[in-house]
């Protein structure tokens, strides 16, 4: 019974940290939503391999809002037709890059200057990567349905594969014009859209918070911990804890702090890129994005290319 | 529904700031974030409310927004109320880097976790022996041997609370229960444990406490 009490107040400071940042995230994308109705701008954004994604995380700086308010502001930039590359690399990578979260990673380790440059360097790189990875799939594979049905209203038709269309003609020689550019909806229909939008993502977050509070009160943190001067096993070990533990991307540094004597520095590295991408909170909240397929895979790429990179940092440091 | 939701979510916000629960959940630097979002969705539900009551088609409310509006109920009818020894049972009891003292009170006021970043900080038992101790926090069962009186460190929420203890010689036939808050009043002493000598509080008057309202430390 204590235990069950226990895991429903870290259920609770979880979902109640979590809830304003998304509200925050809802509150950007209706905003974007109600300044450019049509999502014109978005289209403009590079579709470049490399650019686009880099595009993409560098509106991290200009969208300060950790990994739960992220996940609509990608949303409305994947529904309003942006790149895929864009929108991937804005999704991954922000949540590190943006000032609030650099800020506190420098304030938490200011004598560990090579972290201050590897956290944000291993985010984009992740980012780039998760980007690659999740482009081979077709969107029609790759995006939650509802999300691929927005979306394709944003797209010129020519854009749309033959077999995934559901109007227009087919065989016409020149594209057909984009779609007439919607006016500004009223407040009173963004105010509607951006409470669906936020009361969809409460309940998975209540979905993923449960998830995190309960493995966090079964599987003692001690075990985590407990290999932390072996290489490989820190890194695993603390990939597994980033996951667990599911906090924000903006205050995990500090609590990194507390165990960052113990562990290798890979493992630290490790912890601090993976949290923001991949965690029990978050895997819910992908739910509005992706399909189960993408999600799993979204993981399976992070966690071999987070386990590499911690590696690779402590083949140089230890 | 989707007026009643949102106040749901944004009464359990609401409350959960001005009750004080969040205290026992969250560092202080948020508590303002999820107060005003909290007002926040219920000026949102109400703004939205004539429109859903007045007349016309609305599209369904979609099952997922029940259950978890019965989530916020359940929040909001059941406080949270963790068993600290529990939490930090499952946690490694660790200060990292910055547990160096900026600066340093008299003995006797230092707090418990003043005296683990001291203890931390500069390692030598023999530098506090017959010091005097005036501490308070929870108590902390250690598998085989005499429970510590401990407090929780929290850097953001209850999920990375990381326990802090100090280790208590407990009166003849005094052992504590866990969970329980103690304020102890005794002496700094030194002891041998595992063969390195480690400081050791003497408790000479212990007072059974109600748990602080802010029970959470930075």
């Amino acid at each position: 019974m204590e235990r069950l009490a226990t895991a429903w107040a870290i259920f609770q400071g979880l979902l109640l940290e979590a809830l304003p940042f998304l509200l925050i995230g809802v509150a950007i994308a209706s905003l974007a939503r109600w300044l450019a109705p049509g999502g014109g701008w978005l289209r403009k954004l590079p579709r470049h391999a490399l650019l686009g994604p880099l595009t993409g995380a560098a509106l991290g700086f200009a969208l300060p809002a950790c990994e739960c308010g992220n996940v609509p502001v990608a949303r409305r930039l994947l529904a309003g037709g942006a790149p895929l590359g864009t929108a991937l690399g804005f999704l991954f990578a922000a949540p590190v890059l943006n000032p609030i979260v650099l800020a506190s990673t420098w304030a938490a380790f200011p004598n560990q200057p090579w972290l201050l440059a590897a956290r944000p360097g291993g985010a984009l790189l992740l980012s780039l990567l998760l980007a690659s990875v999740l482009r081979l799939l077709p969107e029609a594979h790759l995006l939650a349905p509802a999300l691929l049905e927005e979306r394709r209203l944003s797209q010129p038709l020519a854009e749309v594969g033959l077999l995934e269309r559901r109007s227009g003609l087919v065989g016409t020689v020149s594209p057909p014009p984009l779609p007439v550019q919607p006016s500004r909806p009223p407040l009173q229909e963004v105010l509607e859209h951006g409470s669906r939008e936020f009361l969809d993502l409460a309940a998975l977050l209540v979905l993923g918070c449960a998830i995190a509070a309960t493995v966090q009160t079964l599987l003692p943190r001690s075990w985590l911990l407990a290999v932390g001067g072996a290489p490989t096993l820190s890194v695993l070990s603390l990939m597994l804890l980033a996951v667990v533990v599911s906090v924000c991307s903006s205050v995990d540094a500090f609590l990194a702090l507390g165990f960052a004597a113990q562990i290798t520095p890979g493992a630290l590295l490790a912890f601090l890129v993976l949290g923001p991408v991949v965690d029990l909170k978050l895997l819910g909240l992908f739910r509005v994005l992706f399909q189960p397929r993408a999600i799993a895979l979204t993981a399976a790429a992070a966690g071999v290319a987070v386990l590499v990179l911690g590696q690779w940092v402590n083949l140089l440091l230890l | 529904m989707r007026s009643l939701a949102l106040a749901l979510w944004g009464l359990v916000l609401l409350v959960s700031s001005l009750s004080g629960r969040l205290d026992l959940l969250l560092r202080g630097i948020f508590h303002p974030l999820v107060g005003l979002s909290g007002v926040v969705l219920l000026v949102l539900a109400a703004l939205q409310l004539p429109a859903e009551l007045g007349p016309g088609r609305r599209p369904p409310s979609p099952r997922t927004w029940w259950w978890s509006g019965a989530v916020a109920l359940l929040v909001l009818v059941l406080p949270p109320n963790p068993s600290f020894s529990d939490l930090a049972a499952n946690r490694p009891a660790e200060l990292g880097e910055e547990a160096e003292l900026s600066f340093l009170l008299p003995p006797a006021q230092r707090s418990l976790t003043d005296w683990v970043r001291l203890l931390r900080s500069q390692p030598d038992p023999s530098l506090y022996a017959g010091d005097p101790v005036r501490i308070s926090g929870f108590v902390w069962p250690q598998p085989g041997e005499s429970p510590q009186l401990a407090r929780l460190l929290v850097r953001c929420c209850l999920a990375d609370a990381t326990p802090v203890g100090l280790p208590v010689r407990w009166p003849p036939g005094e052992v504590p229960r866990a969970d329980q808050w103690l304020a102890v009043q005794g002496t700094m002493a030194v002891e041998e444990h595992h063969g390195q000598s480690r400081s050791v509080v003497v408790a000479q008057r212990i007072t059974p406490i109600a748990r602080p309202s802010r029970p959470l430390e930075p």
